[in-house]
């Protein structure tokens, strides 16, 4: 085998990676204000990407239709928060973990009846050609993938750390009774950060869909390869998920081109195997330590 | 300016408050003295909103806050340094000072610029955190840390400060260094509720102190008198 397909192998992967790793940080960002996670996250990556589909076959153009299905995700997210995961943390349940589930499952449901179960292909302006870079072809939607990837992480990062708002952010994550009595509202932060996820998630399903098509099931495969990155990485690194994606999805296209497609998802199971049992807390992430 | 009246609070069926009352004028330093077990930092939880009372009113500049949210009754101006500091431990110093006027400062940009006076006032107060200002709060010393925590208070602009257990764990000197902020505090007319173990520190600084037992106060009234009274000089005092 030559180096320059193991090369354009592992780029391709690690690109298609970076939707994982998004995803991942969908999960990091209610997990840091709440300990909560979506489980239905994967429904809300399919049922945006649906929603941005039926915005441009209204007509309306890619550049409007990012920011709506965003927003829409960004609802969708709110919805969850709502319905599946106020009353449980209010009541110190565990009952969001069943209740996000069961909500993924409406949304499931709901996607088909509103659009049917065929996969349908996913306009966008961005060109499918191929450019040469650094001895590999990156196709220009991969590089979108990347752009959007990194660009809305980057974004999410620096209002967390620069605003005012963001920092709040923080503080909840630390510690909620103490940002409480700062005046910091933790219902507010947490509905923030779940609104956030959303739109991350939606972001993921935008990109994502031009390359696989769109249809109920599209996540599916998807959302248990982020999972696995996010507990590969652990749940308080936006780094550690950027790496461990791009990793996990070199190196599953790298199996499926070496040992068939059959194996693909066979990489990111073992990486979750062997991270459960040897560092539970994810490579990136941190012990906690309490000291009392 | 703080009016805590019959109060009744506890954690699942066991009360621990029965009937708490006392009073904090405006401009004073009041302290809260009592053995371990007595309720005094359920007395604070529970003034603050960490604790939601089952009975009684606690009156903030005349206004009920009782059952409010923390986060409201901290944005009506009321700021609980908490027992064991609780310092926002991965944010930095300053992040955490800042954070201490969130509820009156702009919440995207400008914030800093807005919260300067503040900041140079606790520094000024402060001045070892000057020196650490980007600096992890997890990492400073427990001595630091309860600087901050105060600070953290200060910069809210209260009309009331909690201030519970400041000295614990802390060595000696520190303590000491502990109470001086607290008298400083009191030189600039901060009204100040105190929770402090150590009974006879907190006597030589205080205007007026409450004595807990078993959840309401057994005795009150002003240093002088108490350091005459035989039941708290055998307890606390001895």
């Amino acid at each position: 085998m030559n180096a320059s397909i193991i090369g354009q192998m592992a780029v391709s992967g690690a690109l298609m990676g970076l939707v994982y790793a998004l995803i991942a940080y969908g999960f990091q960002l209610t997990y840091a204000t709440s300990k909560s996670i979506n489980f239905g996250q994967g429904e809300l990556v399919m049922v945006s990407a649906f929603f941005s589909l039926t915005l441009t076959n209204l007509g309306f153009s890619y550049w409007f239709m990012v920011p709506g299905g965003l927003l829409f995700g960004a609802l969708l997210g709110l919805v969850v928060e709502r319905a599946g995961v106020r009353l449980a943390l209010e009541q110190k349940s565990e009952g969001w973990i069943l209740l996000t589930i069961i909500i993924g499952l409406f949304f499931f449901s709901a996607a088909e009846n509103i659009w049917g179960r065929d996969d349908r292909p996913f306009p966008t302006p961005i060109s499918a050609d191929p450019i040469h870079f650094l001895g590999v072809d990156v196709t220009r939607l991969e590089l979108a993938v990347a752009v959007g990837v990194l660009g809305i992480m980057g974004l999410i990062e620096l209002f967390k750390r620069r605003t005012l708002l963001g920092k709040a952010f923080e503080a909840v994550s630390a510690d909620r009774d103490a940002a409480e009595l700062m005046g910091i509202s933790a219902t507010r932060t947490v509905m923030l950060s779940y609104g956030l996820s959303g739109a991350v998630a939606a972001l993921a399903g935008i990109l994502v869909s031009p390359i696989t098509t769109v249809g109920p099931t599209m996540a599916s495969a998807i959302i248990l390869k982020a999972f696995s990155v996010a507990v590969v990485a652990g749940l308080d690194s936006g780094f550690g998920v950027v790496l461990i994606g791009m990793f996990l999805g070199a190196l599953e296209s790298l199996s499926s081109y070496y040992l068939g497609s059959g194996w693909r998802e066979a990489p990111g199971l073992i990486l979750l195997i062997l991270a459960l049992a040897v560092r539970p807390t994810g490579v990136f992430g941190k012990a906690i330590i309490r000291k009392v | 300016m703080l009016q805590v009246e019959d109060l009744y609070a506890g954690y699942g069926a066991s009360e621990v408050l029965t009937g708490t009352t006392l009073t904090v004028k405006k401009g004073t330093l009041v302290a809260l003295i009592g053995a371990n077990g007595a309720g005094k930092t359920t007395t604070m939880r529970a003034i603050s909103g960490g604790l939601k009372p089952s009975r009684g009113k606690v009156k903030l500049d005349g206004q009920e806050v009782q059952g409010l949210d923390a986060s409201r009754i901290a944005q009506l101006g009321l700021a609980h340094a908490p027992e064991g500091r609780k310092v926002f431990g991965p944010l930095s110093v300053e992040d955490n000072l800042l954070l201490g006027a969130y509820s009156r400062l702009p919440r995207f940009f400008g914030f800093k610029a807005k919260a300067q006076a503040d900041l140079d006032r606790v520094y000024d107060l402060f001045p070892k955190l000057k020196d650490r200002t980007s600096q992890a709060a997890g990492t400073l010393s427990g001595g630091e840390q309860q600087m901050l925590a105060i600070g953290r208070a200060l910069m809210a602009r209260p009309k009331v400060m909690l201030l519970d257990e400041p000295s614990m764990g802390l060595a000696p000197v520190i303590v000491q260094e502990v109470f001086r902020t607290i008298l400083r505090l009191k030189e600039e007319g901060i009204t100040l509720l105190l929770v402090e173990q150590f009974a006879k520190s907190a006597l030589e600084v205080v205007d007026y102190a409450y004595v807990m037992e078993r959840g309401r106060i057994a005795v009150e009234g002003t240093p002088a008198e108490l350091s005459r009274n035989e039941r708290v000089i055998a307890a606390y005092l001895g």
